[in-house]
């Protein structure tokens, strides 16, 4: 059962450069998460950590956060990938909890689940291994599908077969498909599994380009409907070869995708989000960095104070947040990359491959 | 395959197991579930052959490959070989000298 610790507004832990956002979107909620296993609730605009919520049996580790469609609702995967727990925002209560593994038989989940847009149903990408006595037998990959009213024990109610090598799932909103990309992008049917289709990522087809690199499991789609990746790649063109980075561009609405080079390879970039409009697309890691997606070139980069895996933006695009590795969020201006504020998580435990998630305050 | 040379026995009955159709008998190879296999360097080296693109600082990134069993030669994988190693250690900037070396069990 989940510990709800409500924190005042001033104080525990909040960074000196902490004040109140002018240009942040009112009611935006950040969700980060850390270790040992707490999931943060933070008030964008106030730039104040509102909930500390100690996750039961999270096994000293968080990891992927994707909130229910109506907000009230965070799963979080935990317990070294092998749980889920929904935690009710409000009450900071576990309300719903899958177990993947069982005696016998361990399941890791690798960063990917999706919940369904009417919010019934979460699917989680299961990989068992069968634990023999004298050896270890790799089983079939599978999606299971779990009720969300199911309670603490909850327990598939459907599973279908999956591909190997799944590191992020996206839902479709129709809450018909879903993509699931590891290697290539695949798409599912919810309720039969049946592969709907598959595009090519590292057996993309784009001319003088080798097998592209792709690290994603940080699935941000907000506020775009847009999740985007840096990308990189040789391209080979006159003779000569460069290591080149573009920004993958998969509408989850539309099914869009589309890969677009922006510089030849000169920082690594870890995640990434596209801003409201459209227009741009920001990544972090060692540095933040401003891709101008209608010129498809590199607008501006900024050192940050250090490595952040995690980046995501305010509703209305006027805030950038970055978290991820350490026990910092921080705040930027998206129009020059300055920083704004920095508040540390209370219990300063490493956020480490936690998601950096933005809601709306209900 | 071909341009990978066998240095040891078992590498040396891996490609044997390939040649002759039998992958699914060595697929035990691909069990770990996140652990990575790329054998690019990580934490010796970026991908530029300098240092300036690695995590900064160091301790920014250990957790990050420590939790999903990423460069498993150089940092302990948490995930399922070394489940305990950074419990009551939540901060690797603060904790680090907590952290210990770890072995393989006899």
């Amino acid at each position: 059962m989940a510990m709800l610790k409500t924190l005042a507004v001033a104080g525990l832990a909040i960074a000196a450069l902490a004040g109140r956002a002018p240009d942040a979107a009112a009611g935006d909620l950040i969700l980060a998460a850390a270790k040992p296993g707490h999931l943060y609730v933070i008030d964008a605009a106030r730039r104040t950590v509102r909930s500390d919520f100690a996750i039961a049996d999270a096994g000293d580790s968080a990891a992927t956060i994707v909130p229910s469609p109506d907000g009230r609702r965070a799963y979080v995967l935990v317990n070294r990938m092998e749980s889920i727990v929904g935690i009710d925002l409000r009450s900071g209560k576990a309300v719903f909890r899958a177990d993947l593994s069982s005696p016998g038989e361990r399941v890791k989940d690798f960063f990917a689940f999706a919940v369904t847009p009417d919010g019934k149903e979460l699917i989680a990408y299961e990989l068992p291994t069968r634990l023999l006595p004298s050896e270890y037998h790799v089983e079939q990959p599978r999606f299971a599908v779990f009720r969300t009213d199911a309670g603490l024990k909850a327990e598939p109610v459907r599973s279908y077969p999956a591909p190997r090598r799944v590191v992020m799932m996206l839902m479709r909103p129709s809450g018909k498909s879903f993509y699931a990309l590891g290697f290539d992008l695949d798409e599912f049917d919810v309720t039969s599994g049946r592969l709907v289709g598959t595009r090519g990522i590292t057996r993309w087809q784009l001319p003088e380009h080798s097998q592209p690199d792709v690290l994603a499991f940080w699935p941000v789609t907000e506020p775009s409907g847009v999740f985007t990746t840096p990308v990189t790649s040789d391209v080979t063109h006159g003779g000569s070869t460069v290591a080149r980075t573009g920004i993958m561009t998969l509408d989850v609405g539309s099914g869009a995708l589309d890969f677009h080079d922006f510089e030849d390879t000169a920082a690594i970039i870890f995640s990434s989000v596209m801003s409201p409009d459209h227009k741009t697309v920001y990544g972090s890691y060692t540095t933040l960095t401003k891709v101008d997606l209608v010129t498809h070139t590199l607008a501006q980069r900024q050192p940050l104070d250090h490595t952040f895996y995690a980046v995501n933006i305010a509703s209305d695009g006027k805030e950038l947040y970055v978290g991820g590795a350490m026990c910092d969020v921080a705040f930027y201006d998206p129009a020059n990359l300055a920083k704004r504020a920095m508040i540390q998580l209370p219990g300063c435990g490493d956020q480490s491959v936690a998601s950096l998630r933005v809601i709306k305050d209900h | 395959m071909s341009e990978l040379t066998p240095k040891n026995r078992k590498a040396e009955l891996l490609l044997k197991a390939a040649a002759e159709g039998h992958v699914a008998e060595v697929v035990a190879m691909d069990t770990v579930a996140g652990c990575a296999t790329t054998f690019d360097p990580g934490w010796e080296v970026d991908p530029f052959g300098g240092v300036a693109s690695l995590c900064q600082p160091m301790e920014a990134d250990l957790y990050g490959c420590s939790d999903p069993c990423w460069w498993p030669a150089q940092v302990p994988d948490t995930m399922s070989t070394y489940p305990n190693w950074s419990d009551g250690k939540p901060s690797a900037a603060d904790d680090w000298r907590e952290l210990d070396a770890v072995f393989p069990k006899k």
